[in-house]
């Protein structure tokens, strides 16, 4: 297996370009379980670890661009900003994974249980995507379009994600049948944007893809009702459907008092 | 003299009469209780450096010259008959260097019986390439319909054994003039062993003699097993296991593993690893099965018991054996009238194994939770009931215990029990609190044969040797601790040399907690019989009378006082050496030696998810003489946060129709990670049993996981007023529980 290890964005995207059939790997944590239990024997590995543009985050525009290479750990010191992403982030896996995971690569995978993502949905993210013919940026709720599945072109790159600050009242929860080191039974994100005067709430693991549900302020005492309804979870070995749904009620009262009190 | 006797031998519960050759040991005194120079203090492993260095060899680092990698095919079906196996493209391929099936291995079947049952094996180069020559098999399947239920497995009478029943007194009289009778039905779930180091065997052919690295928790029984299966005399096999990665019941035999291996070392004339992979481990190599267990309990309305009835059906799998569910209810309490009745399912699922108190921490389960409803429904404190039902002498088998200081463990619970007041207390919001407890019974006696040498060489300095193996709790520490001691030797001046039978005596198996018992007599025996040789050189040397000398200190010390360092007097010596040998002597006749202990959890129980957490364990246990406080300590931690993954979160899964495995890999398996531990208190009673062996100490392997689901979900009713009754206690179960708890109460309501 090749592994390709290109020093800049623009030579990334060359290569992408070139061996489309390259499998982008940032942190590894998802890709290597892939080629650890022989479900990918990809020809060639494309290492972005090196690519500058692709790490940290800044302030561009009233808005923090996160680098698709930011990991968990890196993450989680954003709390003062994005409370509700740094609480997802201090779930995710052990130390070792929030040291090599990245946001990027949560939404490379998609997973219907990818802790990043319903924080990033309440923020109303944008996801920029560059190829050869320059960049493009797609509301994150578009970009996840099914189970383990995205809206990324094979020349395409996940570069960053752009998300507005929305003040502290915001929060993450996560079910899982042990306390450390585990894929979310459910998972939920709830977000209060006064500017619009609503709150947003999304779950994770209770659905094909992470669901989102909005309600006006005024309306929040329906909202574990709804959300519950918004969900359609399916048994599997870590829960039951009907614990899933049960359970995304209970988080979301726990959410609004949180966030509302 | 070497003495010939009849004696008792008990592994894990199941007991054999056998013959035993003994050295008579010159009756050698037990120490006085306490801690000594070094028996009893507390003392780091004298390999941990060699194993936090990676410097310590386990099977998976073992690779010889010219070494072949083993690929097993495993039966994708539940049940499954092989129309065809063709074997011919994988023998012609000129990479595939070997390739057998059932006509060359007993260990392969054309008839799988479970999901993961071996079929067919290759050996290549490396084994990434073997398991790419798998897919030169050519195998023409016919699936069959698994029998996956164990109930229906006991209605159609596929059973591995006949009903086991059991009937002491008179039940049916008993409970009909009880005051109080609870009953319940309780299940467990299927776990998985999960030893770090996965069931591995490197064999190699040297002239006639068959070489076999192999990670084991039993290396004669290794031997054995091989020589009955090949036909070979026992002499011509050597078993090799100087660092192991653990087993927890599931590594007591050579294991298909060994005989593919050797199969496959045999036709291609080339040493073969055959390592499983963590899924290999997860199908194959054994669990802890599944039970449902059918119990009542009558009382008196002072509590004292005078009925217990037991239903246990176990649910053992294609191969394995019914293990003694039933055990806790007829040996706990002092109750005249038991009855209990127990089934061994034989379902096309995997092969159950022993699994750290196999039937005991299942049957503790049940029993123990029972006790507690009846406890409920008499309003009597759970502790002062299980006081109240002490047994003072074995019913079971109508004998008294040769140590049992049950009561002293209950006595010490109290402060942890009184706690729970307070830890009620600190409830708040969703999160309710509560403290629970349960007793513990089970063996760890140990027994003979066992044997030791001791080597003193003109250094002053002692080897420990015997073929026994440390299975990673620490015995290789242990052993040297009572050797030092007996020596009077400081223990940097005593190596342990064991883990190879061709280079030691036979030594016990590390199963049933039986490795300190049965090994340490026989080191210490042996230890002072080289003691003994140095005093007699050393009076003659010296012109003094031998009863005047002992060994302290690295030191011959008389009591006049003179002394001499034991390097002065083995000095003497130049290369001849100072041998001593020691054997394990018998078990008292007549008694029963048991373990005993009780465990108090607090959990704090959130009502709206069904999350459970366990915040804290004491755990106080009697197992006679503690050799290692430090190394005992370990071992109660990790019976605990075993307990405690068997209590909340692990389980394994199949699939209800197609009987395939669920969970192979840790990620859909859940272990408890260290987020997961509670605080954990342990309290030893470190009493000698006066009447057994030479040092009065009994195992501790695995008495500490026997009572923690139990004192979990006690707590939990506790907590919550909710009775779980099926483990793993998952959320689903623990609302389930509490929704039952509610209708309970508003039934119970006045209108
Ligand atoms: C032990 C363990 C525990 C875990 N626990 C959790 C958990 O609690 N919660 C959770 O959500 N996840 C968990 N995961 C999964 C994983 O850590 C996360 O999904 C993580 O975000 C993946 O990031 P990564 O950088 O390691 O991705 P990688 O493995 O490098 O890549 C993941 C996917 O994204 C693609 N990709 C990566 N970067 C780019 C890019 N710039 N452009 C386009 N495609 C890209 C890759 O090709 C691949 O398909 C766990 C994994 C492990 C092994």
């Amino acid at each position: 297996m090749e592994v390709l290890t290109p020093r800049s964005l623009g030579e990334a995207l060359r290569i992408k370009a070139e061996r489309p059939d390259a499998v982008p790997i940032q942190g590894g944590t998802d890709v290597m379980v892939e080629l650890n239990f022989d479900r990918a024997r990809p020809p060639a590995l494309l290492n972005l670890n090196e690519v500058p543009e692709l790490r940290g985050w800044s302030h561009e525009n009233g808005m923090l661009r996160l680098g698709s290479g930011l990991t968990y750990t890196e993450a989680m010191a954003l709390s003062e900003r994005l409370r509700a992403l740094a609480e997802a982030s201090r779930t995710v896996g052990g130390p070792q994974i929030r040291n090599r995971g990245t946001i990027g690569g949560n939404l490379g995978t998609a997973s219907p249980a990818g802790d990043a993502l319903p924080p990033l949905l309440v923020y109303g993210a944008e996801v920029e995507l560059a190829g050869p013919n320059g960049s493009r940026r797609l509301p994150l709720q578009e970009f996840l379009v099914g189970p383990k599945r995205n809206a990324l072109a094979e020349d395409e790159l996940i570069v960053a994600v752009y998300v507005r600050p929305l003040g502290s009242r915001q929060t993450f929860m996560k079910v899982g049948p042990r306390n450390a080191m585990v894929i979310a039974v459910v998972s939920l994100a709830m977000c209060v944007d006064e500017e619009r005067n609503e709150i947003r709430v999304s779950f994770g693991s209770a659905g094909p893809v992470a669901g989102v549900v909005t309600a006006p302020l005024d309306e929040a005492d329906d909202l574990p009702q709804r959300v519950a309804e918004a969900a359609s979870p399916i048994d599997d070995v870590r829960g039951t459907a009907r614990y899933r749904r049960h359970a995304l009620q209970v988080l979301t009262s726990r959410a609004l008092v949180r966030c509302l009190t | 003299m070497a003495r010939l006797i009849r004696t008792e031998k008990e592994v894990e519960g199941r007991y054999t009469e056998q013959w035993v050759v003994v050295e008579e040991d010159a009756a050698i005194d037990q120490w006085p209780a306490g801690p000594r120079e070094t028996v009893g203090r507390p003392v780091p492993r004298v390999d941990g450096y060699e194993r936090a260095r990676g410097q310590a060899l386990f099977t998976a680092d073992v690779a010889l010259p010219g070494m072949l990698h083993a690929a097993v095919l495993r039966s994708p079906y539940a049940r499954a008959r092989v129309r065809r196996l063709d074997l011919s493209r994988a023998r012609e391929a000129d990479w595939v260097l070997g390739a057998i099936g059932p006509d060359d291995c007993d260990a392969l079947t054309l008839e799988p019986g479970f999901h993961g049952e071996p079929v067919a094996a290759v050996a290549v180069d490396s084994p990434g390439r073997a398991r790419e020559a798998l897919e030169l098999i050519d195998v023409d399947w016919e699936e069959l319909e698994p029998l996956l239920d164990p109930e229906e497995a006991v209605r159609r009478n596929e059973l591995h054994e006949e009903p086991r029943r059991y009937e002491r007194g008179d039940a049916d009289a008993a409970f009909a003039d009880a005051d109080v009778v609870v009953e319940a039905e309780y299940r467990t779930q299927t776990v998985l062993h999960n030893p770090l180091e996965t069931h591995q065997s490197v064999c190699r052919w040297e002239g006639d003699t068959l070489e076999v690295y192999i990670s084991t928790q039993f290396i004669w029984g290794v031997r054995d097993d091989i020589a009955e299966s090949l036909d070979l005399p026992p002499d011509r096999i050597r078993v090799i296991c100087n660092f192991m990665g653990g087993g927890f019941g599931a590594k007591n035999g050579a294991h298909a593993q060994t005989f593919i291996a050797i199969a496959l070392a045999s036709q291609t004339g080339r040493p073969v690893r055959c390592a499983l992979s963590r899924r290999e481990e997860n199908l194959a190599t054994g669990n802890r099965n599944s039970t449902i267990q059918r119990l009542r309990a009558g009382a008196r309305s002072d509590g004292t018991l005078v009925a217990l009835e037991g239903e246990f059906v176990n649910a053992v799998g294609w191969k394995g054996w019914s293990g003694p569910t039933y055990g806790p209810m007829e040996m706990l309490y002092a109750c005249e009238n038991v009855r209990t009745l127990t089934y061994g399912a034989k379902l096309n699922l995997p092969p159950n194994a022993a699994f750290r108190a196999p039937g005991f921490v299942e049957g503790t389960f049940g029993l123990e939770c029972l006790l507690d409803e009846l406890a409920g429904r008499l309003e009597l404190d759970p502790l002062e009931l299980r006081a109240r039902n002490h047994a003072d002498r074995d019913l079971a088998d109508d004998r008294p215990y040769s140590s049992k200081n049950l009561l002293e463990c209950y006595r010490r619970a109290e402060p942890h029990w009184a706690r729970r007041d307070a830890v009620r207390a600190r409830s708040e919001g969703p999160w309710r609190r509560g403290v629970g407890l349960a007793s513990q019974i089970w063996y760890g006696g140990g027994g003979p044969p066992s044997y030791a040498w001791v080597r003193i060489g003109s250094d002053g300095r002692a080897t420990v040797i015997t073929a026994m193996q440390d299975i990673g709790t620490g015995t290789r520490t242990a052993m040297a601790q009572i050797a030092a001691e007996e020596l009077g030797l400081p223990l940097d001046r005593v190596r342990v040399s064991l883990g190879d039978s061709s280079r030691g005596p036979y030594a016990s198996i590390s199963a049933g907690s039986s490795t300190t018992p049965s090994m340490g007599p026989a080191v210490r025996a042996a230890a002072a019989d080289a003691a003994r040789q140095v005093i007699e050189i050393a009076a003659q040397r010296y012109h003094l009378e031998e009863r005047l000398l002992t060994m302290q200190g690295g030191k011959v010390v008389s009591s006049d006082g003179g002394s001499w360092p034991l390097e002065e007097v083995t000095g003497l010596l130049e290369d001849a050496q100072i041998l001593g040998k020691g054997a394990r002597g018998p078990n008292p006749t007549g008694m029963r030696v048991l373990t005993f202990g009780i465990q108090v959890a607090d959990v704090a129980v959130d009502v709206e998810t069904g999350e459970v957490r366990v915040e804290r364990i004491a755990a106080i246990h009697d197992v006679g003489r503690v050799i290692n406080p430090l190394g005992a300590q370990s071992q109660v931690e990790g019976g605990i946060i075993q307990g405690v993954g068997h209590t909340l979160s692990e389980e394994r899964l199949v699939d209800p129709a197609s009987g395939i495995v669920l969970t192979q890999s840790l990620d859909a398996y859940k272990l408890p990670t260290i987020a997961d531990v509670p605080e954990i208190v342990v309290e030893l009673l470190d009493i000698p049993d006066e009447h057994l062996t030479n040092l009065g100490s009994k195992g501790l392997g695995e008495p500490p996981i026997v009572p923690t689901a139990a004192a979990i979900v006690n707590a939990i009713r506790d907590a919550t007023g909710a009775d779980v009754r099926s483990l793993p206690v998952s959320r689903d179960e623990m609302l389930r529980a509490l929704r039952e708890a509610r209708e309970r109460e508003r039934a119970a309501a006045p209108a």
